[in-house]
């Protein structure tokens, strides 16, 4: 019953995202586009490349949407409301989402094109910069709730949030998790207008339908994760618990690619740049206090 | 029980069928990504003999280091995607008799060694963590610790030798690369 309403959250979820999308992008609120596009997609014919390695080509976009769920299965959208509620929660969604990257590479590598190819790579010198800047802050979160259970992660945000007690891991954790769903100013891997399409660009018909979700899905399970991780997960006056997550969590997906809007791509060389001389001193210092904030504040 | 040693069997053959298909395939992706997934099912294995930590903890760190590995597989050899037919092994015979004599004393040793009696209740997933939190911060601290530091030290000393090259290239002291 979980696994239903959760799933049925999450499909919910992904579902406004991309009206959202579509909204701000053609001015018009067209509730059923995304169901439409899907179909129209499902109607296309599926080209398969010349000489592909066909095994990636295959696994990658279904890979991509497995380890997406598998990502949200560890984020309570209320008490009760988590499929598994692991004693490594905050550690599982990390394994999870480290295959994000394998899905990508092999997305890259399987169509035998140049462009998906440069994608793949570049996504993976992508996760070279924001890696640690995923884990780092998630550690500053696990200090404060001595636990890396997420239901006990958003237990100890009743009094304070975690954007309140660590802005700092806040600001990072999200532009890191906004490069992990590599979506703009971080979509090198895609790349529309350079790469053509990236890792995208050989990809037709329905494993073009499944790696869009799959790619909508991860940006819902990472807004998620901020929520549970740094915006007090269910915590909110008057409506249900599981209510408020959702609110919370749509409310960060939207803003991610508000954010996204606004600014020019980022350069490969820059964000690495960035990421380790000025994004792992920063995680460290948040690390250091949070961690004074939790030996010495009762 | 027999549930736990059923997914323990089925994992395990998972890993060695995707450690066979390293060697099998001539793609330098194929065989990284079957090494990870290889390494995977490993970490599988953790799960179902319930060390929850080492299991996960295997299964992430595997998926980006086995993918910084493909990329330098590619970087380095000369016919990465395996598609030009060309044969990258060498020194069968001497290969061969040394995995049958490895696989040998590995089976040999499982059976004869005195494991000490099996654990009838493990101790629950998070009572596992912190257990391992305090072993990791005591008696296994300075072992961890060194570990650590000779990693940073090789890395940065890595780098260092990687910037000179560099830096004469760009002064015309060295042939450039292209």
């Amino acid at each position: 019953m979980t696994l239903a309403i959760v799933l049925l959250a999450l499909l919910a979820s992904v579902w406004l995202l991309a009206v959202t999308e579509g909204w701000t992008t053609t001015g018009r609120l067209r509730p059923a586009a995304p169901l439409l596009s899907g179909l129209a997609h499902l109607g296309r014919e599926s080209i398969v490349p010349r000489t592909p390695d066909r095994v990636f080509f295959e696994t990658a976009p279904v890979l991509f949407l497995i380890v997406a769920v598998l990502g949200a299965a560890v984020l309570p959208l209320a008490p009760t409301l988590v499929i598994a509620d692991l004693a490594t929660g905050a550690l599982f969604i990390n394994a999870a989402l480290a295959y994000v990257l394998v899905a990508v590479i092999m997305a890259g590598w399987g169509p035998n094109g140049a462009y998906a190819m440069i994608g793949g790579w570049r996504f993976l010198g992508q996760l070279i910069a924001y890696a640690m800047l995923i884990v780092m802050p998630i550690t500053a979160v696990a200090m404060r709730a001595e636990s890396l259970v997420t239901t006990v992660i958003v237990g100890s945000q009743g009094s304070l949030w975690n954007i309140v007690y660590q802005p700092l891991g806040f600001m990072l954790f999200f532009i890191a998790a906004m490069a992990l769903a590599f979506r703009a100013p971080f979509d090198l891997p895609i790349a529309a207008g350079e790469l053509g399409g990236g890792v995208d660009a050989e990809y037709t018909g329905v494993r073009l339908a499944v790696l869009r979700l799959a790619r909508l899905t991860l940006v819902v399970t990472l807004a998620s994760a901020i929520t549970v991780f740094y915006l007090g997960g269910w915590h909110g006056p008057l409506l249900p618990p599981w209510a408020w997550s959702l609110i919370k969590t749509l409310a960060v997906a939207v803003s991610m690619l508000l954010v996204g809007r606004y600014l020019p791509r980022i350069r490969e060389a820059d964000l690495m740049r960035w990421c380790w001389t000025l994004g792992i001193p920063l995680a460290l210092l948040n690390i250091i206090v949070v961690g004074v904030l939790v030996l010495v504040v009762p | 029980m027999y549930a736990q040693a059923f997914f323990v069997a089925v994992f395990g053959l998972a890993a060695i069928g995707f450690g066979v298909v390293v060697f099998r395939t001539s793609s330098m992706v194929r065989s990284a990504l079957a090494l990870l997934f290889s390494q995977t099912a490993v970490g599988c294995m953790f799960l179902a003999m319930q060390t929850e930590f080492l299991g996960v903890l295997q299964i992430m760190m595997m998926a980006t280091e086995m993918s910084i590995m493909a990329i330098f597989m590619v970087m380095f050899m000369m016919d990465p995607g395996g598609m030009g037919g060309m044969d990258m092994t060498h020194q069968k015979r001497f290969s061969i008799g040394a995995g049958v004599v490895a696989a040998g004393v590995t089976i040999v040793v499982a059976f004869w060694v005195d494991w000490g009696p099996v654990t009838v209740e493990a101790p629950d997933a998070a009572m596992q963590t912190r257990a391992l939190g305090m072993e990791l911060l005591g008696r296994s601290m300075l072992i961890f610790e060194t570990a650590g530091v000779t990693i940073l030290t090789a890395m940065i000393a890595a780098t260092a030798v990687a910037i000179p090259v560099q830096a004469r290239a760009n002064k015309g002291e060295m042939e450039s690369p292209e």
